[in-house]
């Protein structure tokens, strides 16, 4: 069934499909009407959830992981300022192993006080023990949603999706609705092994000495990188069943390119156009859609650029004194391969300023003038 | 009506005399096994003992300083959503964790009347850290952070005053000494739906500088004194003293401790004063 | 206890956080420096009771509804608890420490009460040990020696008892009047005795029908011939046949003999024998008073017996002295002057001295003289040492003489009947000692209760393997945890109404009912002994006091020496002790 929703509802719809237990959320723009929605499914009785309205974004991530210790499935949402100020329990959650899902709407974060969309919130969390998702449209996010449940459960890490502000979280687009009995099929019912039981009294998330802090640590690593492959399963599951797979990344016409455009979240939707039209002019550039960044999925990026000889990484966030987060992975992953690409780092976007197809020309133009990419990051589309 | 078995074990981690596991091995005999609670960080973080070991027998949760009430109110939606609909859900914090960094949580909660007992174990200061003072340590007392020649300026904080003002369906302040009359008032906590506080009073001799064996003696001058009076609150306004006080100057509680042994007489005298004037108002709202 | 649990790789871990067992292996005792241990005392009432009695024992058992049981108890070191409950002056109530907290347990009521008990029951006492072919001798049947006989019996000895009277109880018999102690119930507790094998000879004087030479056959002699000759006055006519020893006219009233009453009697003396005769003359029908020579305040009567006496109507006139005894135009009057306190003589009291001038006559029609009592030693063995009534002896109750053992009040001790009993008791701890040729010297260590010397029967007979710890310390009020005990008033007993005393000889004192005793019998705080309050189990913060065949065990693995248990315990049956190295 298709509707026309916005990014937020979508959110909201695919916590519903998902039978959702127990959701805790504090207010906070542009999340706001995940939550709002959330309720009236709840009121309507489409959704049998506990909703606790919590006074801070802290206790909402406190109070869903206690209700998944509990051992029902719980979600979360929220974007920026909320997200930083659960940081601390971002890590007690994935430390806990819980398989929580929170949908964050990336938002700048202040000072200087800014409500619109910029990456940066959800990156500078990427070493919280979070497997992260991009969507780039809001039928993807319903999916991805969806996704996450089943993948947060079978390898006990908490998953975040995350979605763009206002450009996917307040914009309607055409989303097919799955069918609720098939997604029971795919999705079926959260059965831990261990839970807050009376029957079986444990404690949980145990204090703990140098003797066994590592190897606990250990395990949690292993498990993230083992979430690559179980990501990428699901996802073709997903895609045999309901007919739409994303995979962990998206080559578009990257054949024989010289120049692939490497973008996350809904700029991609913008980058594809802009691709088309140099394509149309005779640029070889190609577009990589990085879906998954948590884990990095090194390997099926190097398969479509490892003989590529520039990527134009294009970066809507900051961490300051080093530049675009994305660039700094990709730098990262692919530093002892002998064959790789030249990457050349954009910021561009930050604070919700629009990311235009001529910022993106510009962006490719810059990659083919420079020989060798700067150190420091570019930013393009400032004033003057 | 309360657990004959004990549901605590030997071999924990706390100080020779602590009160705060006298606190927990009665408020779990009067809750039972059916029971589910989460422990943010406080003295009984560590005194459970590490991993892969526990000193209760029943569930619990370890969980970060501030999150006490969320933790346990999500815990509560869990089980509810599970279908468990009996199983008591607590939150075991210590003063710390109520008063100060905790009680955002714990108004949450409470403005939600979440279903949860909430038990705040007092020993009086941030003693897991090192005795460092917090809003519950009362006026004039030495610690860490409050030198003796620069003693704690302010009074302790009334959160009973506060949670009464939340209009819970119940709270309460029990002390170790009068164990009876605690494990009766959890029991009560029980069988009400909604938000219930219980502060109970625990003495700590390694950070109130007393021998060990005088937690019991100091926790019951506490009550005798009227520095520390056991009385319950329903639905925030109507007040029942529950144990009348004998009168003990406050003096003889003083003595035994050694956090308190830079007061000087016209200290003492001033305490008294607030003390038999903060009890003459208790006393006049149980009496309405 | 919960094992340790090893976890050698990463693999044998879980990869939750999660607990797999328990902290009981932790062994937090290795923790303490001190540690506690339980130690029961003596409790003040039974240290001071000259007969060793466990009175807080009974107090617990009595306390419980078990007030035959109690009576058992009392009988292992006492056959007169009916005497003793009714005539004893309490060294117990004195001492107990609920007498600095509010009120003294009414102990000697309780006492009463038992043997009351006892008697309505049919309660009888059995013999303890096998029979022994050694044969003792009591000379005296009053509480001395019928105590120690009473004793040699329970142990397997034959025992012969002489009576120079013709009735058994000495003083008891014929010196307390009847509306203090009833002969029923004297002769009731005598013949308990009797039926343990006991046998007498009354009408049987030492040093006329009995000579040091018949006590050949028997293997060891007592002496326990108790004070019936009354002092003198030392003034003139107090040999006129209208002057009589009070002794004398208590002792041919009880044995039913005539008896010269003149209507205004005069009884001089403040203690319990000129009470004794003063009421018993205003039962008899005549009117006495009663001239004693310092204040109330010295009297050495019972203050119960001075308050009776008084409601009675006898007048007692304080800071008197008789001056002499004279008949002036045939009335009889006595002589006598007035005094004031001077300064205290050798016992503490504040002697009196006369105010010259003060002097004045009271018409009367008897006197009697009750000043005190001497024994009559005259025919005693010259080895025995007698000296001023007294015969020496040690601790052991033994004289000089080898196997010659002596007791009451013709040694130097209290004169109260339950020094009495005690004194008969030891001797016959001793006299079993001598007959079966073992060490006397180590004994009272392991039986003593407390500083005072008395002893007790029931250790004595018990296997020195088998007798419980008992630490030597008594407790104190000081000693207690007294924020555990609410103030209680104090049970008295009912007494006879006026009307239904006069003319009289029934018991004035009537006692208590049931529940009445076991109420006042949980005013005890069992000073010293565990009574299993649990105080210490309750509040032990790592449940290291644990049950065990309903006793409290401490288990040392885990208690970490704080200290909690020794202090809350209300009643000092704890004790916290360095940790041995």
């Amino acid at each position: 069934m298709k509707k026309i929703m916005v990014g937020n509802h979508a959110v909201s719809w695919g916590v519903m499909l998902s039978r959702a237990e127990v959701v805790s959320a504090y207010p906070i723009t542009p999340q706001t009407s995940i939550v709002e929605e959330l309720s009236v499914l709840c009121a309507d009785g489409k959704l049998k959830a506990n909703f606790i309205p919590v006074e801070s974004e802290h206790s909402a991530m406190a109070c869903v992981i206690g209700a998944a210790a509990a051992g029902v499935r719980t979600f979360t949402a929220t974007s920026s300022q909320g997200l930083a100020l659960m940081h601390e329990m971002l890590h007690w959650a994935s430390g806990s192993r819980l398989p929580i899902v929170m949908a964050n709407v990336n938002r700048a974060l202040g000072a200087p006080f800014n409500i619109w969309g910029e990456q940066s919130d959800s990156l500078s969390q990427r070493d919280t023990g979070w497997i992260q998702i991009y969507c780039e449209s809001n039928q993807e996010v319903l999916d991805t949603v969806i996704q996450a449940f089943k993948i947060a459960e079978k390898v006990l890490l908490p998953v975040m999706v995350v979605l763009d502000a206002f450009v996917l979280s307040h914009t309607a687009e055409p989303v097919d609705i799955p069918d609720a009995h098939i997604v029971d099929q795919f999705l079926p019912a959260f059965k831990p092994e261990f839970k807050l039981d009376p029957q079986n009294p444990r404690s949980f998330a145990c204090f703990l000495t140098p003797d066994f802090f590592m190897e606990f640590r250990y395990k949690m690593q292993r498990a993230m990188l083992e979430s690559e492959a179980v990501c990428k399963e699901v996802d073709g599951q997903f895609g045999e069943i309901f007919g739409r797979g994303y995979g962990l990344v998206e080559a578009y016409r990257c054949e024989g390119a010289d120049v692939v455009l490497m973008t996350a979240g809904a700029v991609t939707s913008t980058a594809r156009v802009a691709v088309d039209a140099l394509r149309e002019k005779g640029r070889k550039v190609g577009l990589l859609k990085l879906r998954l960044f948590r884990p990095f999925p090194k390997e099926d990026i190097l398969e479509v650029i490892r003989k590529v000889e520039k990527v134009a990484v294009l970066d809507r966030n900051l961490s300051l004194g080093l530049g675009g987060m994305f660039a700094h992975e990709l730098r990262a992953a692919l530093c002892n391969e002998k064959v790789r690409p030249r990457i050349y780092n954009y910021i561009t976007g930050l604070g919700g300023r629009d990311t235009t197809l001529q910022i993106l020309n510009d962006v490719v133009y810059q990659t083919y003038e420079q020989p060798e990419p700067p150190e420091q990051s570019i930013w393009v589309g400032m004033r003057g | 009506m309360y657990e004959p078995r004990e549901l605590m074990h030997s071999g924990h981690l706390a100080c020779a005399g602590c009160g705060a596991t006298i606190a927990m091995r009665y408020t779990l005999k009067a809750l039972g096994e059916q029971t589910v609670i989460a422990i943010p960080a406080c003295c009984w973080s560590i005194i459970n003992g590490p991993f892969p070991y526990t000193s209760i027998k029943v569930p619990l949760i370890h969980t970060a300083f501030e999150t006490g009430a969320s933790t346990a109110s999500g815990i509560k939606a869990g089980l509810d959503a599970r279908g468990d609909k009996e199983t008591t859900v607590a939150a075991w914090v210590g003063d710390g964790g109520t008063f100060d960094i905790g009680i955002q949580a714990l108004s949450g909660a409470a403005e939600r009347n979440d279903d949860i007992i909430y038990f705040c174990y007092d020993n009086e200061a941030y003693m897991n850290t090192g005795i460092q003072r917090s809003s519950a340590t009362p006026f004039a007392t030495w610690t860490t952070t409050t030198p003796s020649n620069h003693p704690k300026s302010q009074p302790k904080k009334n959160m009973m005053e506060i949670m009464a003002a939340h209009r819970i369906p119940y709270a309460a302040t029990c002390s170790v000494a009068f164990p009876d009359d605690m494990m009766a008032k959890i029991v009560k906590a029980k069988s009400i739906r909604g938000t219930k506080f219980i502060h109970i009073y625990s003495p700590c001799p390694t950070g109130w500088k007393s021998p060990s064996s005088l937690a019991i003696k100091v926790a019951r001058l506490a009550v005798h004194s009227k520095i520390f009076p056991l009385y319950e609150v329903e639905n925030g306004d109507h007040y029942n003293i529950n144990i009348a006080p004998k009168n003990v100057p406050v003096e003889e509680y003083f003595r035994l401790q050694g956090r308190f042994s830079h007061l000087n007489e016209e200290q003492i005298r001033g305490i008294q004063e607030t003390v038999d004037r903060e009890w003459e108002r208790l006393l006049k709202k149980a009496l309405e | 206890m919960a094992e340790q649990i090893i976890l050698r790789t990463e693999k044998d871990m879980p990869y939750q956080p999660i607990s797999l067992g328990s902290m009981e292996w932790n062994r937090t005792g290795t923790w303490r420096y001190l540690r506690p241990r339980f130690d029961n005392k003596i409790s003040p009432c039974n240290e001071s009771c000259p007969a060793g009695q466990d009175i807080e024992g009974a107090m617990v058992l009595i306390g419980q509804g078990k007030v035959l049981e109690a009576w058992d108890l009392f009988q292992e070191e006492s056959p007169f608890p009916g005497v003793c409950g009714r005539v004893c002056y309490h060294p117990c109530e004195s001492s107990c420490n609920r007498g600095e907290f509010d009120e003294a347990v009414s102990i000697n009521a309780l006492e009463r009460f038992m043997a009351d008990m006892a008697f309505k029951h049919g309660r009888r006492v059995t013999v303890k040990k096998e029979k022994k072919k050694e044969k003792v001798a009591v000379i005296g049947s009053g509480p001395a020696g019928m105590t120690c006989a009473y004793h040699l019996a329970r142990m397997g000895y034959g025992v012969t008892v002489f009576e120079a009277l013709p009735v058994l109880g000495g003083m008891l018999r014929v010196g307390i009047p009847e509306y203090r102690l009833p002969k029923k119930i004297l002769e009731g507790e005598i013949d308990r005795i009797l039926e343990l094998g006991v046998t007498t000879e009354v009408n049987t004087r030492f040093g006329e029908s009995l000579q040091q030479k018949d006590l050949k056959e028997y293997a060891a002699v007592f002496f326990a011939l108790g004070n019936h000759v009354s002092k003198k006055l030392g003034v003139s006519g107090e040999d006129e046949d209208w002057a009589m020893s009070g002794v004398e006219f208590l002792r041919k009233v009880s044995l039913g003999k005539e008896v010269p009453l003149g209507k205004k009697m005069v009884i001089i003396g403040g203690g319990n024998t000129a009470l004794d005769a003063a009421r018993t003359a205003l039962r008899l029908g005549a009117k006495p008073s009663i001239l004693y020579r310092r204040t109330r305040e010295e009297m050495p009567a019972f203050p119960a017996e001075i308050q009776e006496a008084e409601e009675e109507g006898i007048e007692i006139s304080f800071l008197v002295s008789p001056v002499r005894l004279l008949v002036e135009r045939g009335q009889k009057k006595l002589e006598c002057v007035k005094n004031r306190l001077g300064p205290p003589d050798e016992d503490g009291r504040r002697r009196p001295v006369e105010v010259k001038g003060s002097n004045y006559f009271i018409e009367v029609d008897q006197v009697l003289t009750a000043i005190g009592e001497d024994a009559d030693l005259a025919t005693l063995p010259k080895k025995l040492g007698v000296q001023d009534s007294i015969i020496p002896t040690d601790e052991r109750g033994a004289t000089k003489l080898e196997g010659t053992f002596a007791g009451g009040d013709i040694i130097h001790q209290p004169h109260t009947v339950v020094h009495a009993i005690g004194s008969g008791k030891r001797a016959a701890i001793f006299i079993d000692c001598f007959l079966r040729k073992q060490k006397w010297e180590g004994v009272f260590d392991s039986i003593r209760l407390g500083e005072r010397g008395n002893l007790s029967m029931r250790r004595y007979l018990t296997e020195e393997k088998e007798r419980p710890p008992l630490s030597p310390k008594t407790v104190l009020l000081k000693d207690l945890n007294i924020d555990y005990f609410e103030h209680k008033k104090r049970k008295k007993t009912s007494r006879l109404p006026m009307g239904k005393r006069q003319g009289t000889f029934e018991e004035v004192n009537l006692g208590f009912p049931e529940e009445t005793a076991v109420a006042e019998a949980q005013r005890c705080f069992n000073c010293g002994v565990c009574n299993l309050c649990d105080n210490c189990y309750i509040f032990c913060p790592d449940v290291a006091i644990r049950k065990e065949n309903g006793n409290n065990v401490i288990d040392y693995d885990h208690c970490k020496g704080c200290g909690i248990c020794v202090e809350e315990c209300p009643r000092d049956a704890m004790v916290m002790e360095e940790e041995g190295r």
